[in-house]
């Protein structure tokens, strides 16, 4: 269930990516349909990476007497609410 | 700006040994000349501090140190009469002779993609980035691909999530092993394709079935599926960041990986041909045979001691590689993809200095790219930098199956040996002559090893003379010095028709 309550913010985080945007001064030619697999990938790959990290958290979380953990994990938190 | 349209980048003073090859003029960063020597890199003022910030990196070191890119030192003025006091020119050992992506086989393409992969891999990991990755900035330094564009690095932006020369690797790298493992497109084919191929054509060129292969369903299919071809500059030119920098390093790694995984799936396993087991199924040769003419060939290399060998013919390269262990540098040329590529593995496992070229001698790879002076013709790279050429078993190729006359064959021979010329005569009643003759004995058949003596005699002399218990025999040919200048002015048959 708690890994359910994490989709929203891995969908925020998915949109963050996508839509965070700069300009490109390429040499090559970054192509369209390259530039946006790229993109797409970019997301899935950054949606993979939150939701490990939210997931080695929880395991952590279980272990007892943590309070370093803890304060890692409210770190963490901090850090994540920056793609929302 | 276009470098190709900037009249300052045009190249206004040409080094004297290529003065026909313009090998880079698109980067805007800088353009490259060729001297006998070096290869000498002009950077331009607005590349200046990006460059000098790379000279002096740890990523630099690093890989010039593992052998990966080429190295680079600051020209000084009184050592190059081309550069001017005020500009920065950077000099790289030169690298002769070129090969072309278009001259590799499957394996070497690989090996150049893993390359750029792995610099790219580094590159990131040490805040930089590739701005282009193409097979034409990768050379072989006898079979070990390096990276020779140093102007290929950029500092990168840390929150970027996109590599800008990932659509031209796959464009030139992955696209065209695709094609050539699974529709048949031939490699040789990118000679006509400076940027590789387009995911759509790829995309129409492949069976249903194999546009959803999880191997390249997102650079093929996906990939013309996302295809904007009306897309507003702006649109095309913006880039998606995270704000983490870990996390875009994450993604940046993770795409090169995936990169690495297809180019391995699309390089697949060897190809196999009739001539990549020629030597170990040949059935026309006894192993004394065999010993003689090893024999003769060993000793013919420690009594030359030739610095440049060129093996015509290479096949799986036994006699490269003998010439190589002898201390020679060896250009080992086959027309036959599988066997050569045989020769470059065994070359790679072995460390041995010879430079694989898929060519056929008969229909060499001609000048290519921008007004052709962008890539040498195969000749033009070769002619007469050889102390020893080797065409062992060769000529009754060029006879029977290209129909080309002896006096012809002696001719491109002596154009391309400084010295010497070490033939094998395959004489008409050989098993594999009558393969190839094919009822046509009137034209062919009656052909002698004096017809070839006598037709090799404009430009050779023989010094020495091997018989094996087959008929075949070995003749090693001297160049005879003051023929060289008619050789060059020797007319072609287009100017002899023209009666120019």
């Amino acid at each position: 269930m708690r890994l359910m309550r994490l989709l929203p913010l891995a969908l925020i985080l998915v949109g963050a990516v996508l839509l965070s945007e700069r300009p490109a001064y390429a040499y090559a030619d970054p192509g369209t349909g390259l530039l946006a697999i790229q993109a797409a990938g970019s997301a899935l790959v950054a949606a993979g990476w939150y939701l490990r990290r939210k997931i080695t958290m929880f395991f952590h979380r279980a272990e007892p007497g943590a309070d370093n953990q803890q304060k890692n994990e409210r770190s963490m938190n901090c850090e994540d609410s920056r793609y929302s | 700006m276009n470098g190709l349209l900037d009249p300052a980048s045009r190249p206004a003073r040409h080094a004297s040994a290529d003065s026909c090859l313009e090998p880079t003029f698109r980067d805007p960063a800088g353009q490259l000349l060729l001297t006998n020597k070096y290869a000498l890199r002009q950077i331009r003022p607005a590349a200046r501090e990006e460059t000098l910030a790379f000279l002096a990196s740890p990523l630099r070191t690093t890989l010039e140190q593992s052998g990966d890119l080429i190295a680079s030192k600051i020209a000084s003025v009184g050592d190059h009469s081309l550069i001017g006091s005020d500009e920065l020119w950077l000099e790289h050992p030169r690298v002769d002779p070129i090969s072309y992506p278009w001259e590799w086989t499957t394996a070497q393409w690989r090996a150049a993609a893993e390359l750029t992969l792995r610099i790219a891999n580094q590159a990131v990991a040490a805040g930089w980035t590739l701005k282009d990755a193409t097979p034409l900035n990768v050379l072989f330094i006898g079979p070990r691909p390096v990276l020779v564009d140093v102007l290929s690095f950029e500092r990168r932006d840390p929150h970027s999530t996109v590599w800008l020369a990932y659509g031209q690797f796959v464009r030139t790298f992955l696209l065209p092993l695709v094609a050539a493992k699974y529709l048949g497109w031939p490699i040789e084919a990118t000679l006509f394709t400076r940027d590789g191929y387009e995911p759509r054509e790829i995309y129409k060129a492949l069976p249903r079935r194999q546009r959803i292969n999880p191997a390249w369903f997102d650079v093929v299919t996906l990939a013309t599926l996302f295809e904007r071809p009306g897309a507003k500059q702006s649109e095309a030119k913006q880039r998606p960041s995270a704000r983490d920098p870990e996390l875009a390093r994450h993604i940046l790694e993770r795409r090169i990986a995936r990169l690495g995984k297809q180019i391995r799936y699309a390089a697949g396993t060897p190809n196999r041909s009739r001539w990549s087991d020629y030597t170990q199924l040949a059935r026309h040769y006894q192993a004394a045979d065999i010993e003689r003419k090893q024999g003769f060939v060993r000793a013919v290399l420690a009594r030359l001691r030739p610095a440049h060998v060129l093996d015509i013919g290479a096949n799986t390269g036994s006699y490269s590689r003998m010439a190589a262990e002898a201390g020679a540098e060896v250009v080992a040329l086959d027309s036959d993809a599988a066997a050569l590529e045989k020769l470059w593995e065994m070359a790679a496992r072995e460390k041995l200095a010879v430079t694989a070229l898929v060519a056929n001698i008969a229909r060499p790879t001609p000048a290519a790219g921008w007004r052709n002076r962008e890539h040498l013709s195969l000749l033009d790279r070769l002619a007469g930098k050889f102390d020893l050429v080797l065409m062992l078993a060769v000529i009754h190729h060029l006879i029977l199956r290209e129909q080309v006359p002896l006096a012809h064959i002696g001719e491109l021979a002596a154009s391309l040996t400084r010295r010497c010329l070490l033939v094998e005569w395959v004489p008409p009643s050989d098993p594999m002559y009558q393969e190839w003759l094919r009822g046509r004995d009137e034209l062919y058949g009656h052909l002698t090893e004096d017809d070839l003596k006598q037709a090799f005699a404009p430009f050779f002399a023989v010094t020495d003379r091997c018989e094996l218990g087959n008929k075949r025999v070995l003749l090693l040919f001297e160049r005879i010095p003051d023929q060289a200048s008619v050789t060059t002015e020797t007319k072609t048959p287009q100017q002899e028709a023209s009666g120019a």
